[in-house]
């Protein structure tokens, strides 16, 4: 069963394969050419950034490199949509639309074990190509290091997308999720649109409230002109100040009352003001930059678990297909 | 007990309210060439892969050699579905190998005899380059590589040229003759069926209207001609048509109606008959 879904998936693999190569061989040649960049500006040297040394020579180096390395990140982003639309989507609407799902069935090979067949011997290679392509756009990433795109935050989208297991956990969604479509739609065209508009619906959508995936940690500073000073680009959740009983205050009538005498005085020792209105502590709700992995882990179970679904789903739609 | 290696009782087959078989009960002997036939959407293909164990039965039981067939497909049965799905892009030679991969009992040696029949089949040459009559002979060799006991064929000559015809059903014969291999076929070439079948089953409304050795069934049926002013007053009237000059019917049972001629009918007017009557009966209900 192996060796038939090898064979009827040969041409697919054959695409992913040189796909691959003609991808990583670009990224490693652009690699190549923009470490030879950061040497001939000695620019490794001016980090970190700010200092005097170089800030001409970082922006230019930046004008020519940023927007290509946001470009690799996003390619790695579109990855996985075009797994589950081009191989995903066709792998059961294409038996069902060419009949041939009906030469397994008359065979004495069970349903369920031709679904899971198909389902891993197809998926495998495209979930190994996605990863082995993120690690190489993330090795030109790094190379750049704090002039590139991961002087951001690990938070910042396109570089949380793109890194850790999630480019392989939206992979296999998005795969799965093409599968359940052919399956259950029997066209192949219908199973692409569909799985595209799902897909990108369900990012969005996750992508909005992954957040809340972790508890956020408190920072707490007595020091009201400025917030909490936190280490290595967390991801603010939410910021503000507290009164003398550590609850937060939602009224934004302190801040009002400052900004006034402020504007009337032209000038306000903004601490006093704060005290005088009861303001106590800023907070900052922080997930530290150390957390990343965790969230990364907790939005691939998601991503996984919808997963395990949509393979269940598909074998259910198999199995009751005459 | 266990007349015949395929037999079915009380068969029903309900897709929402449509009921494509419905009550259908009979037995095919061992060794037996079946023709089925019936006017489009009698149900033909539901039996057959009711038979296969491709769909369940709403209600009845089938079973083949003894053992009822539930719901998968039952290991003495191969069944050619009408499109004959094959691996387009597959070679014939990997064809074969894909049909070892899907079952339990395969034997190469059987599917390559029936490669070689007749002009025999390139095996280098890729499934979906072949000709109609090519490449039923491969979707056949598959099932056969199975070593079926009980053999389905839904609508296997429809798309062939006369001569792939010929040489398919001879496949088909050849195969009865070695292994006894018992034979249900459907189609619609009624005069192709009647070279080759020894049994009859019709169906019509998923009901079985007739079903038996073809011989016997004929025995049991006149063709009557009389002239038109005289009734035909017996029962079993299965169809009858009158022109201006002269009244024509199929009779079922014994009685030859007065002032008529009899005759035996033979197979293809016999199933014209039992067609058209369907015909009447379906516009008469509109």
């Amino acid at each position: 069963m192996t060796w038939i879904v090898w064979r009827q998936q040969r041409p697919v693999f054959i695409t992913l394969v040189a796909g691959l190569v003609v991808s990583v061989a670009a990224v490693l040649l652009l690699r190549a050419g923009m470490v030879a960049d950061l040497q001939a500006g000695d620019l490794a040297g001016c980090l970190p950034f700010g200092s005097e040394c170089g800030i001409r020579a970082a922006d230019g180096f930046q004008d020519t490199w940023f927007d290509r390395l946001r470009l690799a990140q996003g390619t790695v982003l579109a990855a996985p949509v075009l797994i589950g639309v081009f191989i995903g989507a066709p792998l059961f609407a294409r038996e069902f639309e060419q009949g041939t799902h009906a030469l397994a069935f008359t065979q004495s090979v069970g349903r369920t074990r031709w679904t899971v067949t198909k389902f891993l011997v197809a998926g495998l290679p495209a979930l190994v190509v996605v990863g082995v392509y993120q690690l190489v756009v993330h090795s030109w990433l790094e190379a750049a290091g704090e002039l590139g795109p991961l002087s951001a935050s690990t938070f910042y989208f396109t570089s949380f997308d793109a890194q850790g297991v999630s480019p392989l956990a939206y992979t296999l969604f998005a795969y799965t999720l093409g599968m359940a479509a052919g399956a259950l739609f029997k066209r192949t065209l219908v199973a692409m649109t569909v799985t595209l508009g799902l897909f990108i619906a369900a990012r969005v959508l996750i992508g909005d409230v992954r957040e809340s995936l972790v508890t956020p940690t408190r920072l707490i500073t007595n020091d009201l002109d400025v917030n909490a000073v936190v280490p290595g680009r967390p991801l603010v959740v939410d910021a503000g100040f507290l009164d003398s009983g550590g609850a937060v205050v939602a009224d934004p009538t302190p801040m009002m009352n400052c900004t006034d005498r402020a504007d009337a005085q032209g000038g306000v020792d903004w601490s006093a003001c704060f005290r005088e209105n009861g303001l106590a502590q800023r907070y900052a709700d922080i997930v530290p930059a150390g957390q990343a992995t965790t969230l990364h882990l907790l939005e691939g179970s998601i991503f996984a678990g919808l997963a395990v679904l949509f393979v269940l789903g598909s074998t259910w739609a198999v199995r009751r297909q005459v | 007990m266990n007349a015949g290696p395929v037999r079915a009782e009380h068969v029903a087959k309900h897709f929402g309210r449509t009921k494509a078989l419905d009550g259908c009960s009979f037995s095919l002997p061992e060794g037996s060439v079946t023709g089925l036939v019936g006017p489009n959407g009698a149900g033909k293909s539901t039996l057959l892969s009711l038979i296969a164990g491709l769909a369940k039965p709403t209600s009845g039981e089938i079973t083949v050699h003894g053992t009822a067939v539930r719901g998968r497909m039952h290991p003495d049965v191969a069944l050619l579905t009408q499109k004959r799905p094959l691996y387009d892009q597959f070679t014939v030679r990997e064809m074969m190998r894909a049909g070892a991969a899907m079952n339990d009992r395969w034997s190469d040696e059987r599917a390559n005899e029936v490669l070689d029949l007749l002009a025999g089949v390139d095996e280098d040459a890729k499934v979906g380059t072949l000709s109609a009559g090519a490449r039923t002979q491969v979707a056949i060799a598959v099932a056969l590589g199975r070593l079926p006991k009980v053999l389905l064929l839904d609508e296997p000559l429809s798309d062939l040229d006369p001569l792939a015809r010929d040489e398919t059903l001879r496949i088909v014969m050849t195969e009865v003759a070695e292994r006894g291999t018992t034979v249900l076929l459907s189609s619609h070439l009624l005069t192709d069926l009647g070279d080759v079948c020894d049994h009859l089953l019709l169906l019509d409304e998923g009901r079985v209207q007739v079903s038996g050795d073809i011989e016997e069934i004929l025995d049991e049926h006149h063709v009557v001609v009389g002239p038109a002013e005289l009734e035909l007053g017996v029962d079993g009237v299965v169809d009858s048509s009158r022109t201006a000059r002269q009244a024509t019917a199929l009779v079922r049972g014994g009685t030859v109606p007065e002032g008529f001629q009899a005759a035996r009918p033979d197979l293809e007017a016999l199933v014209m008959g039992y067609l058209r009557a369907s015909r009447t009966r379906r516009l008469a209900r509109r």
